[in-house]
């Protein structure tokens, strides 16, 4: 079953252990509304995410992709966030030259206690997805 | 540079190292091949010319024992981010670097030849003179330049031990990617469609990456791997697009700009460009380049606590 | 494969605006799933009964329950399915209130979402591997990195405990910075009295190793095997034969040497015994200052020295230690006071530091405890005291409250009263903190039994006027401007991170906040851990505190340690990197990025180098993951194919 087609796009999140998913879960926790298009993908540190799962994501389905890590400095690894920073932005460049709208990936830092910061991010990265509208037109046949 | 000053060194060197990796002709008249020496009557089959296109120091980081090999310049910028990545072991090759202004694109000579048989092959002055079932054509080396080498400066090898040659001075003019900020004037759509077509024509052959000097895993390479399973088999524009975005990104901080890529591509897919684009944005956000002081560390591999030039983006 | 999908009413938490039994039923459909069915309290132990009794029912092999945040009950739910034969690690929860039912009112899309929870909570159970912790053995050493307070307490309650204990001090004695202290707050107390006993234990006790005058060098290893490196520094006196008799020092030629330990309230001899107290009572030269070392002759205290300890020779030493634990109580720092020039820091010489207000009073200090002037001598009858010199202060980067000054500034005003009866003195504060025991009250006798005026605004300008100074300021409780003409003024100069706190983190592997203060493990719960499994914190390197909070953060590190070594062996968290080593190429980019350098070298028998994980050092960050370019290391239970079949589940259907 795929999202609800008419009413949301596909929106992936990986979010980091310590900081963002705790973030995330302290704006459910005060009850702050988002709208549901994000799914999340839980990892233990934002230098988990390898650039490649942002592109894999988005030549396969997704509209947009969100990062979120701990803040630089108070990464729970120490370094983690470091390594992600400049990875993702060498990514967050390369985008819009192979034809990829570089609003579609959007990363950040929000930790654990930044819940109002969060409805935000959701909240407005979302609108910008939606007003970018689908990323792959057609459903691609995948033979 | 004579090519007899070339094979002095090559038998200078073999009594210390175990092979040497030089060039000598190949299967037609307008390629040549690497060719591995090991003894002294071997040096004889050497020869130098714009057509020895190939990047010899692939081979280094899977040779054990000490190995000598021929460079030019752009070569050299590989033995250097072999060193930066400790690759090779610095002491155990002797490097015999040879002074170089341009080699010749074979894919733009057939063009020029109309795809005819190249039987005979010569060098005179500034011009190559192939001669083909139906022409003898006279073409100036100019027009049949790599890209690579329109914006060389290092026409004498940043590392040799031996300097077959007198050092000289590049000619050209630096780069500035032109040709990446010009492709980044269409509209973003057309660069969509652009990648789209391009990637569409790639058969999966791997050659880029198997002519790649930092492509060091070979065998084990992710795109052909089922753990892990990041792109399949399958033979559409998405799989492709996976494979070339796996090995660009593998890249980054680490493509030294030695074009072999897009030379081996059978499908002429501009593969050189994607990896131009990111050396120009890391150069702009990190001051580095890869392959030029062994002493730097590939920016994706490090950090810094505070980083200058990236900001924290707003929605 | 049969899944099995627990999804929760939370009461009304969840089922308020997700179908849950729709989200079942369409849990059913998906491939693997076995059995799918909802509960109203999956986490109470009936919930977790249903769960186990489903398991051995249904002959389910991996488990999802759909319910509230992992971060909350995914230990509790593994307990469950581990209870029930499974391994722990075929267990995954769908988040689908804090990330779903909470944040949304449109039932129809919040049951959509949360059927997509499940569903990437499914395919990523699917991939997982049961994972099983090792035990690896302990070395019931402690490393106790500073000797002030609370190192010393630390190594002292480790010792009692039994274990054997390294302590290393950089400076020559013990004490840090609680031994130039004339008396402690709030009770006055002398301090290096209470502080010499303490120093004498720790310096006695059969089970501590002191190295006094050396620093961590290198430190290698993981928890429970670490190889430290000590640099024992040249100290150019044989400390074995040297008594402490300090006959060198009277005699000593050069008497201009920087005096650390008084922060240089009077220069001293280039040969020197810190203090009195000093434990070890030894003398060290400063080759900067000592003639010998800048011009070649002089030799007096080695001729003077009556057992012949002096060696002009001497070389650093490096010493090897073994140990299982970490403790670092490494201390503060306090800004220079030329970081202050609008106070006159570092221009005026009667503008001086807290501390260095703390060896004028002191009996043993440079003047012998006579309260003069640095500029002519003479005895101050006004003193000025400015507090947040430095603290609370955006604009260079000290945002911070330094703790203590309050106290201390207090303190110092009612012991000058003690010293000088006719003295006046003045407090300019923002705040008055003093929130420990009896502390109040004491600030509280130094304006009311001491005559102390405390001036509520801030210091804007100290400019000298003949012999005074001119303390110029605000009183914002009266609304006016004030100057105070003072012969002497104390600045309570912010508290800073130790020198070279950010070079020992880095060789601990601990990170640091922006200030250069060590961070912890959770700021309310573990004040005295750190993300790095084996080292521990205690006292001000961790943040500014006074005495009792140090001493009680040495115990509680202390009993952190004790507690880790109640065992034989630690079980390690399999959550960690492995190494699949037929496919490591040996680019060693996973040992350079490592952040705990948990990754090594490992030769193969055919000659061939592939990367190796220590278990016990590997924190689980994976970013040795994302940089291999192979795929051959991969962060169970995070590993590639797992998360691609969470990208995949939201993406290619």
């Amino acid at each position: 079953m795929s999202y609800l087609a008419g009413k949301e796009l596909r929106i992936i999140g990986f979010l980091c252990n310590w900081c963002s998913y705790g973030g995330a879960d302290t704006a459910g926790v005060a009850r702050f509304k988002q709208p549901t298009d994000l799914r999340i993908i839980r990892v233990p540190c934002s230098g988990r995410v390898n650039p490649l799962f942002v592109v894999k994501a988005l030549l396969n389905g997704a509209d947009g992709v969100l990062v979120s890590g701990c803040h630089p400095r108070d990464c729970h690894y120490s370094e983690g966030n470091f390594y992600a920073r400049r990875r993702l932005e060498m990514l967050k460049r390369l985008l819009p030259f192979l034809g990829i709208d570089e609003r579609r990936f959007h990363y950040t830092w929000v930790s654990a206690s930044e819940g109002a910061r969060w409805q935000k991010v959701v909240t407005d990265f979302t609108k910008i997805i939606h007003e970018l509208g689908p990323l792959h037109p057609k459903k691609e046949s995948t033979e | 540079m004579s090519i007899e000053r070339l094979r002095e060194a090559v038998k200078k060197i073999l009594p210390e190292v175990d092979v040497v990796i030089g060039y000598r002709q190949g299967f037609d008249p307008l390629h040549a091949t690497p060719y591995f020496i090991s003894q002294p009557e071997q040096v004889d089959q050497l020869i130098w010319n714009p057509l020895c296109v190939q990047n010899l120091c692939s081979y280094l980081p899977f040779l054990k024992g000490k190995v000598g090999v021929i460079v030019k310049g752009c070569d050299s910028r590989t033995i250097v981010q072999y060193m930066q990545e400790k690759l090779i072991e610095r002491e155990k090759i002797k490097v015999i670097g040879v002074p170089c202004l341009q080699v010749i694109s074979v894919k733009k000579v057939m063009a020029k030849i109309d795809y005819q048989v190249a039987e005979e092959v010569a060098f005179e002055g500034e011009n190559v003179i192939v001669k083909t079932p139906k022409e003898t054509k006279t073409i100036p080396l100019a027009e049949v330049m790599p890209r690579k080498c329109l914006t060389c400066q290092l026409a004498t090898p940043l590392q040799y031990d031996i300097l077959a040659g007198e050092a000289i001075q590049a000619n050209k003019p630096a780069e500035a990617f032109e040709e990446i900020k010009e492709f980044e004037q269409l509209s973003l759509e057309e660069r969509r469609r652009y990648w789209e077509r391009e990637f569409d024509r790639c058969i999966r052959c791997y050659a880029c990456r198997n002519a790649c000097p930092m492509c060091i895993c070979q065998d084990r390479c992710v795109a052909e791997s089922r753990d892990p399973h990041w792109t399949s088999q399958r033979a559409n524009l998405t799989e492709k697009f996976m494979f070339h975005m796996i090995h660009s990104v593998h890249l980054a901080g680490r493509c030294v700009g030695c074009g072999e890529c897009e030379r081996v591509c059978p499908m002429d897919i501009p593969v050189a460009k994607i990896k131009k684009k990111i050396s120009m944005d890391l150069k702009e956000l990190f001051d580095y380049q890869a392959g030029i002081n062994p002493d730097d560390l590939p920016p994706m591999y490090t950090f810094k606590v505070e980083e200058a030039k990236i900001k924290e983006h707003e929605l | 494969m049969r899944v099995g999908v627990f999804i929760c009413h939370c009461g009304n938490n969840i089922a308020g605006t997700v179908e849950v039994a729709k989200v079942a039923e369409e849990a059913r459909k998906m491939p693997g799933v076995a059995f799918a069915t909802t509960y109203m309290y999956t986490c109470s132990e009936p919930g977790q009964e249903e769960i186990k009794a489903a398991i051995a029912r249904e002959k389910l092999d991996r488990v999802v329950v759909a319910a509230c945040s992992p971060r909350m009950h995914e230990l509790t739910f593994r307990r469950t399915v581990e209870k029930a034969g499974l391994n722990r690690y075929f267990f995954e929860m769908a988040n689908i209130r804090e990330h779903c039912s909470w944040i949304g009112e449109d039932k129809e899309l919040n049951t959509n979402k949360a059927i997509e929870a499940v569903k990437i909570a499914v395919e990523k159970v699917k991939q997982n591997k049961p994972l099983f912790p090792s035990r690896f053995k302990i070395n019931k050493r402690v490393l106790v990195i500073g000797g002030g307070v609370a190192g010393m307490q630390a190594a002292l309650d480790c010792a009692d405990g039994g274990l054997e204990v390294v302590l290393v001090e950089k400076s020559p004695s013990l004490g840090g910075m609680m031994a130039r202290l004339d008396k402690t707050f709030p009770t006055v107390d002398c301090s290096i009295c209470i502080l010499g006993p303490k120093m004498v234990d720790v310096s006695q006790h059969e089970k501590i190793t002191l190295y006094a005058y050396s620093e961590i060098e290198e430190i290698k290893g993981y928890v429970g095997n670490y190889q430290i490196k000590i640099r024992k520094k040249a100290t150019y006196v044989d400390w074995s034969k040297c008594t402490g008799c300090g006959a060198c020092v009277e005699k000593c030629p050069s008497r201009n040497a920087y005096d650390y330990f008084n922060f240089g309230v009077a220069p001293c001899r280039a040969i020197n015994i810190p203090f009195p107290q000093a434990i070890p009572k030894k003398a060290k030269i400063d080759p900067k200052f000592c003639r010998q070392f800048t011009k070649g002759k002089c030799g007096v205290c080695a001729k003077i020295c009556p057992v012949g300890a002096i060696n002009y020779e001497m070389q650093d030493e490096i010493v090897s230690e073994e140990v299982g634990a970490i403790i670092v109580a490494s201390g503060y720092g306090l800004i220079d006071l030329d970081k202050l020039p609008e106070y006159g820091g570092g221009r005026y010489p009667d503008v001086i530091s807290g501390i260095q207000y703390e060896r004028i009073l002191n009996a043993s200090g440079p003047t012998a405890g006579h309260i003069v002037r640095p500029s002519d001598h003479t005895e101050p009858k006004t003193i000025v005291f400015v507090s947040c010199a430095g603290s609370r202060d955006k604009s260079i980067g000290i945002p911070y409250c330094s703790n203590f000054c309050c106290m201390y500034i207090a303190k110092q005003a009612i012991l000058t009263k003690d010293h000088i009866p006719d003295s006046q003195c003045y407090v300019f504060y923002m705040d008055i903190r003093s929130p420990g025991k009896g502390y109040d009250e004491f600030t509280r006798r130094a304006q009311e039994e001491y005559g102390v005026k405390y001036i509520r605004g801030r210091v804007s300008r100290i400019y000298p006027k003949g012999k005074k100074l001119v303390v110029k300021g605000a009183d914002t409780l009266l609304g006016t401007q004030v100057e105070v003409e003072a012969d002497l003024v104390v600045l309570a100069t912010a508290v800073i991170a130790a020198p070279d706190a950010r070079i020992l983190a880095e060789k601990l592997h601990i990170s640091y906040d922006p200030y250069g203060f060590y961070v912890e493990s959770h700021p309310k719960l573990r004040p005295v851990e750190t993300n790095t499994s084996g080292v521990f914190l205690a006292g001000a390197c961790q943040g500014p505190k006074d005495i009792p909070a140090s001493v009680g953060q040495g115990s509680a590190a202390a009993a952190k340690v004790l507690s880790m070594f109640s065992k034989d062996t630690l079980e390690s968290d399999p959550q960690i990197a492995r190494v699949n080593q037929n496919i490591c190429v040996g680019c060693r980019k996973c040992i350079r990025t490592c952040p705990f350098g948990a990754i090594e070298e490992q030769e193969l028998r055919d000659g061939r180098i592939v990367a190796k994980v220590i278990e016990t050092v590997c924190a689980g960050c994976g970013i040795c993951n994302s940089t291999c370019p192979c795929g051959a290391i991969q962060l169970q239970h995070f590993t590639d194919n797992q998360l691609l079949a969470e990208v995949n589940a939201l993406c290619l259907t």
